[in-house]
Parts: structure tokens; C-alpha cells; sequence
């Protein structure tokens, strides 16, 4: 049908708009399981972080609120206490998370900018759970490297959710599969990257989509093959794949 | 619906053929194939494999749990540290072998479905896996068998997962059931609950008799997990969709 071509060029050409961003063969779908199934339940902080989020011109990047629901659901059904993000944007998976631990648990949070982080800090703050967050302005490989150095943070992290530059996924990888703890998760986001991990050599790609395609589908394989976890590739999102760590 | 078994025997192929003619809900089936190829089939067990490739050949085969889904129930069992499950709904045993190959040795699932007739097809691999011990299979309706269950308070609160794949038209009713067999923090998962995303279909659509006869069923039950205070729900669109439900109250 002529509509869901031209969709389908749309969708793959660059991410849909916020509230619309979804892998599935409709709209009217997702804004069925949206409006069913994740707004009726959603924290009121969730949906302010949300509207104001959808104000940035950046906003196509946020976690989107059936994503958010799935995290929320998943870190209690893990007991998850100690966890990490990299890559915060104004922070709607950070507040997902911080409403799910426990008043003891801790997010050490990071990105490289700011100011993002600062426009949903108030709403975190007035959710009473910013106490649980650390947050840390800059690249998260210094971090990382940091933090392998001692051998005490080995294993240390009930949960990661890496939601930041797909081209640096496959190194976080590789210190993050020693921080998580045997039995822990780790989360790649966008690891369908708008479904143009299938689109064809000629397909009409926004530039950004095409220079990271390729490193999506590096991970994806990696991923795959990775002796040391387990995968779930869910399509939730823009696809987030799952990783239990085994080893 | 035809009265006599015959009819109701040709509905029920050109269900399977119709409503999973879509195998996926997803934006195309190549990106599902991706999925598969790239995630799901390396990591397939043996045992799974060869009761899918059996299923294929059943006419019914699309009643099967998807591989991508019985691959994050497999995960999510593991997350939780599931032992004592129950299966509501088992056809040749596909989402039932991953259930056994995910909880411990002394694991324990209670599998139900009104005929044993295609679990005993899926049974000699189940038992070939050596995980048969932990399946406890009653054949028959299951409200009559969690009626049985919730007379006793010693079954309330007792199982950590439960998976419900079956007749749509009583989910509603095993809920009622359900919600207090599983224990506080456990989860129940309902299959189907995009039904084929026959769920956004114009009133008037064109759809088989059988889709637009659990339609109703199917919106009923997702809006009244919605509104369950007992329960925390997710939705995920996997496969046809399936509702995690964690118990809280």
C-alpha cells in the first residue's frame, strides 16, 4: 500500500518523532499499547519528565515511555540496588530506574553533557530520588577504565543500561561485562537502530543512521557470539538487547 | 462458529493461517528474520530446535510460542530465579522445554491443556533434554484443576512465574485464579495480547470469524490488567505481544 511505503521510507530515513518512535508495523498499534497499557500506569514525575522532554529540539533521543515501563518492571523483578547508565539526556530511563530501586540503591549516572541532565534534575528532585543518583559530566571510558582498576568494583553492578555513542558500545562492553556482577544485566539500547539494520544498500538513510549502522551491527554480532553472557534481543524501543551475564 | 467438531476443526486451520500469515507485528519480516537469525537461532538449545521443526509440520504450527519469545521467557525465568511454575496452555511443548531448560534441577512446572495429544509429540525430546522430571502434565480445562488449587490456602502465593498461552475468551478468568497463586513479587505473563494487532482493527474490518470472536476477549483482559491494583503490567511487543504481570498486593 502506497502510505505504508512512504512510511517505511520515513521510518528508515531517521527516528520518528517522540511518542511515535516504535519498530512495529503501525503507529495506531503502538499508540494502542501506549495508551492501554503504559499511560494509564505512568508515574506522575514520568510523564513531567516526558512533556517537558518533548519540548527539546533533541528529543527524539529520550527513552520512550513503553522502554521506560519495561526497565522499571525488570530491575525489580531483579532486586537491582547497584546500577550504572551511560548516557543520561535529561534523564527519563535515569528516573525509570531511580523510582525502581530501593531508598538505599545507587545509580552512578553518566554523559557528557550536563545541561541536559540539569533541565530533569528538578523533576527527579521533587520525586524524592535524586539522593540515589551520581552523576558524572564527561566520557565514560575514563570512568570505566577507573573503576576496572580495582579489582572491588568487579562484579560490583547489579545493572547497566548504555543508551549513549553507538560507535564506543563494543568498548564499554569490554570493561562493562567484568563490572556487572555473574547473574547482572547489562542493556544496549537502539541496537535495531530504527530497523535499518535490514534496510537495503540503497535504502534513503539519514547520515547519522547510516555512519552508526555499522557499528550496531559489529555489536550486534559481538553480542551474539559473546561466550561470557546470555541475549534477549527485545524490539521494545528501538530495539534493546539484553545481556545476563553467565561468566 | 461451525457447531460440529469438523467445522470448528477448518476454522481453526484457516485461524492459524490467516492471523499468523503476519509472522511478526514488527515493521517487516526481514527485520524479524534479523532478529532470529542474528540473536535467537546460534543460540537455540538442540532440544528446542527439534521441537520446533517438528511443530513446522503440524497444521497448526503457528499456536507455537514464538522462538524469540520462548528466548526471553528462558532469560526472564533465570532473572527471577523461577522454581515453581505452572504453563497454561502447552500444544507440542516449545515455551514448556525452554521453562524446564531454565529452572534449577528441582524445578517444578505444572503444564496444562485439554488434550495431551500434541504434547506427547514434543514429549520424547522433552525427555531426551533430561528435564522431564520437573513437568507435572494434567490434561483437561484448567479452571476446574485452579479451582481446585485455590480451595487450599497452601497453593496461594506458591508459584514464582506463571505463563498463560491459551483460550482467550477465559484469560479473565484465570486472572481471577491466578492473581492469588502466585506469590507477591512473581509474575504472571499473558500470551497474545496484541492478537495479531488485530486490536487496532477497524470495527468493520475484514477479519476471520475466530480473530474478531477473541478480539473482544483480548481488549477486555488488557484493560482490565490496566486497571488491576494488584499487579504491575508491561506490555511488550513481542511475538503477539505478551502482558507481564508482577504481583504486588
Amino acid at each position: 500500500m502506497a502510505s505504508n511505503a512512504e512510511d517505511q521510507q520515513n521510518q528508515q530515513g531517521g527516528h520518528k518523532e517522540v511518542g511515535h518512535k516504535s519498530l512495529l508495523q503501525s503507529d495506531a498499534l503502538y499508540q494502542y499499547i501506549l495508551e492501554t497499557s503504559v499511560y494509564p500506569r505512568e508515574a506522575e514525575s514520568m510523564k513531567e519528565l516526558r512533556e517537558l522532554t518533548a519540548k527539546h529540539p533533541w528529543n527524539v533521543m529520550t527513552t520512550s515511555a513503553d522502554e521506560g515501563q519495561f526497565l522499571n518492571m525488570l530491575l525489580k523483578l531483579v532486586n537491582a540496588k547497584n546500577t550504572m547508565e551511560i548516557g543520561v539526556y535529561t534523564g527519563y530511563s535515569l528516573l525509570a530506574t531511580a523510582l525502581a530501586l530501593p531508598d538505599d540503591g545507587k545509580i552512578l549516572a553518566m554523559d557528557i553533557n550536563r545541561e541536559n541532565y540539569e533541565l530533569g534534575l528538578p523533576v527527579i528532585q521533587k520525586a524524592g530520588v535524586a539522593h540515589k543518583i551520581d552523576f558524572r559530566e564527561g566520557p565514560a571510558l575514563p570512568v570505566l577504565d577507573l573503576l576496572i582498576q580495582d579489582e572491588k568494583n568487579h562484579g560490583s553492578f547489579d545493572f547497566i543500561f548504555v543508551d549513549a555513542d553507538k560507535d564506543n558500545y563494543l568498548n564499554y562492553h569490554k570493561r562493562l561485562v567484568e563490572l556487572v556482577k555473574v547473574g547482572g544485566v547489562i542493556g544496549y539500547d537502539n541496537t535495531l537502530w530504527n530497523g535499518s539494520v535490514v534496510a537495503p544498500p540503497d535504502a534513503p538513510l539519514r547520515k547519522y543512521v547510516r555512519y552508526y549502522r555499522d557499528f550496531v551491527l559489529e555489536l550486534n554480532k559481538a553480542l551474539a557470539a559473546d561466550p561470557r553472557i546470555e541475549i534477549c534481543m527485545l524490539p521494545v524501543g528501538d530495539g534493546v538487547t539484553i545481556c545476563r551475564r553467565i561468566k | 462458529m461451525a457447531a460440529n467438531r469438523e467445522g470448528q476443526e477448518e476454522n481453526k486451520d484457516r485461524y492459524y493461517k490467516t492471523l499468523h500469515g503476519n509472522k511478526t507485528l514488527l515493521q517487516s519480516e526481514k527485520l524479524y528474520e534479523y532478529i532470529l537469525e542474528t540473536s535467537v537461532y546460534p543460540r537455540e538449545p538442540q532440544c528446542l530446535k527439534e521441537i520446533r521443526e517438528l511443530t513446522d509440520k503440524h497444521p497448526w504450527s503457528a499456536m507455537m510460542t514464538a522462538p524469540d519469545e520462548a528466548q526471553f521467557l528462558s532469560m526472564l525465568l533465570k532473572l527471577i530465579n523461577a522454581k515453581n511454575t505452572m504453563e497454561i496452555g502447552v500444544f507440542t511443548g516449545y515455551s514448556l522445554l525452554a521453562t524446564a531448560l531454565a529452572i534449577p534441577d528441582d524445578g517444578k512446572i505444572l503444564a496444562l491443556d485439554i488434550t495431551k495429544e500434541h504434547y506427547e509429540k514434543g514429549l520424547p525430546i522433552i525427555q531426551k533434554a533430561g528435564v522431564a522430571h520437573k513437568i507435572d502434565f494434567r490434561e483437561g480445562p484448567a479452571l476446574p484443576l485452579l479451582d481446585q488449587l485455590i480451595q487450599d490456602e497452601k497453593y496461594h502465593g506458591t508459584f514464582d512465574f506463571v505463563f498463560v498461552d491459551a483460550d482467550k475468551n477465559n484469560y479473565i478468568n484465570y486472572h481471577k485464579r491466578l492473581i492469588e497463586l502466585v506469590k507477591v513479587g512473581g509474575v504472571i505473563g499473558y500470551d497474545n495480547t496484541l492478537w495479531g494487532g488485530s486490536v487496532v482493527a477497524q470495527p468493520d474490518a475484514d477479519l476471520d470469524e475466530l480473530i474478531l470472536g477473541w478480539r473482544d476477549s483480548v481488549q477486555e483482559l488488557n484493560k482490565a490488567l490496566a486497571v488491576d491494583p494488584r499487579i504491575e503490567i508491561c506490555q511488550l511487543s513481542i511475538a503477539d505481544g505478551v502482558t507481564l504481570c508482577r504481583r504486588i498486593g
